[in-house]
C-alpha cells in the first residue's frame, strides 16, 4: 500500500519535474540553445519568492506565483536580448552553453553572496502537509494542487503553440530563421519571448519546490540536471513527453527514497543513464 | 621546438627540482596548486579543444583520482604517494567503461551527461560508510609519512605532473591519433568521410584525459591528506578548468598557462588584495567567461601571440612539400 | 516606370567575392529571367534583394526607395517576396499555416487564402497536412501561394523548376499568367533556358558573378546565349 501511495506522489510530484524541464525544453526546440543558468534561475525566482513573501507577510505562496512569474518573464526576456541573442547565431554550438553556463556561474555566487547560503523555503501554513485519501490511499493536498497546476501550465503551453498566431510564429522561427525574416519576424525578438515564457515556466515550479523542500543558492545545479534529464528522457520537441519523462524521474526518486533515505537524486539520475543507455533517443522522439 | 626554448624548459626544470631548498612552504603550496590546476586544465583543453567534446561532469575523475589512492593506501597499508599510480588506471578505466553510453549524446547532451554521471558517483560514494560517506575519509597511512616531505613532494609530483600533461598532450597531438582529433575538432563529418575513426581518436582523448585528471586530483588530495565526496566531487573543479581553458585561449596548448595565470592572479587580487570573500572571484571569473565569449572567443593567448610572436607550443605541421607531377606549376600533388 | 533597379552591386561570402558589379532592372509588369549555371550568383544576388545577405557596395532601389542597407524584415514590407531555392517550407506547420504565415505582411491586394486555393486547387484539399506529405511540384505550389500571400509587387522566384516533372513545370509556369495579370511584376531564376526564355519578357545571364549577357527574351541567338552560360 505504502509503496502504491509513494508511487503516486511521484506521479505528482513528476508533473513539477515536468513544469521544471518544459521551459528548457522550449528553448531546444526553439532556437536550439541549452541554457546552463536556468537551474539558477528556478532558484532565484524561489528567493525572489522568499523575499517578497517576507514583504507580504499574510499573503499566500501561491498567490505569489504570478508576480514571480511575471519578473521570470522579465529576467529571461532580458537574459536573451542582452547576452545570448549575440551567440544565437554563431555556427558554434557549444558557444551558448559556455556563456550560460558563465552565468550560471556568476548567479550562484552572486546569490551566496547576496542571500548567504544557508537552507530557506517559501512556508506554506498547512498546505505543505495537509494530506487527503482518495480511493483509501493518502495522498498529499499540495502534490495533487502541483498536478493540476502543472497539467493546466502545459495545456496552457500546447495551446498557445499550436493554436494561437504567436505560436505559429515560433514554430516557423524554430524550423528557418531565416525564411521567417522574410515575412517581417524578427528572430531575436520572438527568442526574447521565449526565453522569458520559458524561465517563466520555471519560476512556477522553483517556487512549488520551494514549497515543498528547501533550498541554497546551490540549489540550481540540481534543478538543471533534473530539467535536463526531463528534456533528454522526454524526447526533443515534445511537450507532453517532458511531462512522462517529469513523471518517471519523480516516480523513480520517491520509491528510491523511500528504501534509501539518503539518496537524494540518485536514483532519477540512474534511470536517466539507463534510459539514455538504451534509448539515446528519448523514451519519445527526435535525436538530441 | 627553438634553441631558446629548449634551453628556457631546461633552466625551469632545475629550478622546480631545486624548489624545495629556494621556495618556503607558503610558495611551494601555491605553486603546487597552480602546477595541478594547470594539469587539470589541459585535459580539459584536450577534451574541448581539440577532440570537440566539453565534459561539465571532468570532476568525477579528480573524485575518483582523490578516492582510489587512498582506498589503495590503507589496503596495502602504504603511504598514499606509493600508490598514485593508481589513480590515473581507475580513473581510465572508468573513463572506458563510460564512454560506451555516453558517447551516444551529443554535444550539449554529452556535457550535462558527463555532470549527471558525477553526480551518481558522488552520490554513491557518499553512501558508503567505510568510505566515510558523507563526511570523507582521512588517511590512517598518513603517519607513514616523514611530514617534513610532504610539501616538497607534493611540489615536486605537482610538477610532474602538469609537465606530463602539457608533453603528453603535445606527443598525442603529434601522433596520428593526434592528426585525426583535430580532422575531427575541425569537421567530423569532413573526418569521417576520409577515413579517420572518429569514435575511437574521441574516446583515446577522452581516456586519457581522464586519467590526467585523476592523477592531478590524487596528488592534490594525497597532499591534504583528506577526501570528501564535496570537495572531491565539486563541480567548481571542472567550472575553473573549463574557465581558465576558455579565458586563456581554448584549442591551444599555451591557452591553459596564459589561463593559469589569470585566474591565480584574479583570485588572488580578490581574496587578498581586496580583502572579499572567495564567492567574488568565482563571480569575477564567470564574468571573465561570458566577457570572451562573446567578444573574444578564441582567448587571451592569440592576442598575445601576436604581441610577443611566435608559437611556443605549436602543434601544426608543416604541409607535404608539393611536387609537380609533370603538370604545369601550380598543380598541387595533394589534389 | 522601373520597379528594381541594381547597380554596380558586389556580394561576398566573408572574403569570396560572389557577385561583381551587377547592373538589373526590372520594369513594372515584366518579367525578367535570370539564367546561368550552378555557382553563377543567381540565388546571391536574391538574397542580396530581400536583405538575407548584407551588401556593401553598389545599390538597390525599389520603387525609388534604397533598400540595400535594409534588413530582411523590413524589405519584406516594401512588396518584395521571394520563393525560396529548395522550398523552405516550415515543416512544423500545416499547408495552411505556412501560407497564413505569409500574409503577416500583407499589402493591399487581391492574393488571399481563397484565391490562392483557386490558383493551386490541390492545396485546398491538402490545407491540413504537413509539407513532408506533398509532392515536390505540391510543396512549390505551397511555396509560390506563401509569396504571394503578402500581395508583392516583386515576385522573385529561384529554381522553382528544379526536380519537378515536366508536367508539374507546365503547370506552375501557367500560373504565372494569373499572377501577372494581378499587378506582380516577377524575377526568374531558371537553370533551364528554354523554359525561362519562353515565360519571360527579357533575359539576363550571369556567369561567375558578372552579368555576360542581357537583352529581349526572344531576340537571342542560340550561340550567344550558350556563350554567356558556358563561357567562351
Amino acid at each position: 500500500m505504502i509503496w502504491i501511495e509513494t508511487m503516486v506522489n511521484g506521479v505528482l510530484y513528476g508533473g513539477l519535474y515536468g513544469l521544471l524541464g518544459v521551459g528548457l525544453a522550449l528553448i531546444v526546440g526553439v532556437m536550439r540553445v541549452v541554457n546552463l543558468s536556468h537551474g539558477e534561475f528556478i532558484v532565484l525566482s524561489a528567493f525572489v519568492g522568499v523575499s517578497l513573501a517576507h514583504v507580504m507577510p499574510g499573503v499566500h505562496p501561491l498567490i505569489l506565483l504570478a508576480p514571480v512569474a511575471v519578473i521570470a518573464f522579465a529576467l529571461g526576456f532580458g537574459l536573451q536580448a542582452v547576452l545570448v541573442n549575440r551567440v544565437v547565431t554563431r555556427p558554434d554550438p557549444f558557444a551558448s552553453i559556455l556563456l550560460t553556463f558563465g552565468v550560471a556561474v556568476v548567479m550562484r555566487n552572486l546569490m551566496v553572496e547576496i542571500f548567504g547560503a544557508d537552507p530557506r523555503n517559501l512556508p506554506a501554513g498547512r498546505l505543505a502537509h495537509a494530506s487527503t485519501t482518495i480511493a483509501g490511499l493518502s495522498v498529499g493536498v499540495l502534490p495533487i494542487l502541483i498536478l493540476i497546476m502543472s497539467v493546466a501550465l502545459f495545456t496552457l503551453l500546447q495551446l498557445v503553440i499550436m493554436r494561437t498566431r504567436f505560436g505559429r510564429i515560433v514554430r516557423a522561427t524554430a524550423d528557418n530563421r531565416d525564411v521567417v525574416r522574410l515575412m517581417g519576424v524578427n528572430p531575436g525578438r520572438v527568442y526574447n519571448v521565449v526565453m522569458g515564457l520559458a524561465l517563466a515556466l520555471a519560476s512556477v515550479a522553483g517556487m512549488l519546490l520551494a514549497i515543498r523542500s528547501s533550498f541554497t543558492p546551490y540549489s540550481g545545479v540540481e534543478r538543471l540536471l533534473i530539467s535536463f534529464e526531463v528534456v533528454v528522457l522526454g524526447g526533443l520537441g515534445t511537450f507532453w513527453g517532458a511531462m512522462v519523462g517529469g513523471i518517471a524521474l519523480g516516480v523513480a526518486e520517491l520509491v528510491g527514497l523511500k528504501f534509501d533515505p539518503n539518496a537524494g537524486p540518485l536514483y532519477a539520475h540512474l534511470l536517466f543513464l539507463v534510459v539514455v543507455l538504451m534509448r539515446p533517443n528519448g523514451l519519445f522522439g527526435a535525436r538530441p | 621546438m627553438t634553441k631558446v626554448s629548449r634551453l628556457v624548459l631546461a633552466l625551469a626544470g632545475v629550478a622546480a627540482a631545486a624548489g624545495p631548498w629556494w621556495l618556503g612552504d607558503g610558495p611551494m603550496r601555491f605553486l603546487s596548486e597552480l602546477f595541478l590546476m594547470l594539469a587539470m586544465a589541459q585535459t580539459w583543453n584536450l577534451l574541448a579543444g581539440y577532440a570537440g567534446l566539453v565534459s561539465m561532469g571532468q570532476q568525477v575523475f579528480v573524485g575518483l583520482g582523490a578516492y582510489s589512492p587512498f582506498v589503495t593506501s590503507i589496503a596495502l597499508n602504504l603511504a598514499p604517494f606509493w600508490v598514485l599510480p593508481v589513480a590515473p588506471l581507475v580513473c581510465a578505466a572508468v573513463a572506458a567503461v563510460v564512454a560506451l553510453f555516453l558517447f551516444r549524446l551529443r554535444e550539449a547532451y554529452f556535457a550535462i551527461g558527463t555532470w549527471v554521471f558525477s553526480e551518481v558517483v558522488s552520490l554513491t560514494i557518499s553512501k558508503i560508510e567505510r568510505l566515510g560517506g558523507e563526511r570523507g575519509m582521512g588517511l590512517p597511512t598518513a603517519k607513514l609519512i616523514d611530514p617534513r616531505w610532504l610539501e616538497p613532494l607534493t611540489f615536486w609530483l605537482s610538477t610532474a605532473t602538469a609537465a606530463g600533461a602539457i608533453v603528453g598532450t603535445y606527443a598525442l597531438l603529434r601522433s596520428r591519433v593526434g592528426l585525426g582529433l583535430m580532422t575531427v575538432r575541425d569537421n567530423d563529418l569532413a573526418a569521417a568521410s576520409i577515413g579517420v575513426d572518429v569514435w575511437r581518436c574521441r574516446f583515446v582523448a577522452f581516456v586519457l584525459a581522464a586519467a590526467g585528471c585523476g592523477l592531478a586530483g590524487a596528488v592534490s588530495f594525497a597532499a591534504t591528506l583528506y577526501a570528501a565526496p564535496s570537495l572531491a566531487f565539486d563541480p567548481n573543479w571542472v567550472v575553473v578548468m573549463m574557465f581558465v581553458v576558455l579565458i586563456g585561449g581554448i584549442g591551444t596548448l599555451e591557452g591553459p598557462i596564459v589561463g593559469v595565470i589569470i585566474y591565480f592572479t584574479l583570485r588572488e587580487l580578490v581574496t587578498v588584495v581586496f580583502n572579499l570573500s572567495a564567492g567574488w572571484y568565482l563571480v569575477g571569473l564567470g564574468l571573465a567567461a561570458i566577457g570572451v565569449m562573446l567578444f573574444e572567443p578564441a582567448g587571451v593567448w592569440p592576442l598575445l601571440r601576436k604581441r610577443l610572436g611566435g608559437d611556443w607550443l605549436s602543434v601544426r605541421r608543416q604541409p607535404p612539400a608539393t611536387q609537380p607531377i609533370g603538370g604545369t606549376a601550380g598543380d598541387s600533388a595533394a589534389g | 516606370m522601373t520597379l528594381l533597379e541594381v547597380d554596380a552591386l558586389d556580394a561576398f561570402y566573408g572574403d569570396f567575392q560572389a557577385l561583381f558589379d551587377l547592373t538589373i532592372n526590372v520594369d513594372a509588369g515584366e518579367t525578367v529571367a535570370l539564367i546561368g549555371a550552378n555557382g553563377a550568383g543567381k540565388t546571391t544576388f536574391l538574397k542580396c534583394l530581400v536583405g538575407l545577405i548584407e551588401t556593401k557596395r553598389g545599390e538597390i532601389r525599389f520603387a525609388g526607395e534604397p533598400i540595400g542597407r535594409e534588413p530582411a524584415e523590413r524589405i519584406s514590407r516594401l512588396g518584395l517576396s521571394l520563393v525560396p531555392e529548395g522550398r523552405l517550407l516550415f515543416a512544423s506547420l500545416s499547408v495552411e499555416e505556412n501560407l497564413t504565415m505569409g500574409a503577416l505582411n500583407r499589402r493591399p491586394g487581391s492574393w488571399t487564402l481563397p484565391r490562392v486555393y483557386d490558383l493551386f486547387p490541390v492545396l485546398r484539399e491538402r490545407r491540413r497536412q504537413m509539407p513532408n506529405a506533398l509532392s515536390g511540384g505540391q510543396q512549390h505550389m505551397v511555396a509560390i501561394g506563401r509569396a504571394l500571400m503578402s500581395n508583392p509587387r516583386l515576385l522573385l522566384c529561384d529554381e522553382i523548376s528544379l526536380g519537378l516533372a515536366p508536367l508539374v513545370i507546365d503547370q506552375i509556369y501557367a500560373s504565372f499568367a494569373r499572377i501577372r495579370a494581378e499587378g506582380a511584376s516577377i524575377v526568374l531564376v531558371e537553370q533551364d533556358v528554354k523554359r525561362a526564355t519562353s515565360a519571360a519578357d527579357r533575359v539576363y545571364c550571369l556567369l561567375k558573378g558578372r552579368v555576360t549577357l542581357q537583352g529581349p527574351a526572344r531576340g537571342l541567338a542560340r550561340d550567344q546565349l550558350s556563350r554567356a552560360y558556358f563561357g567562351a
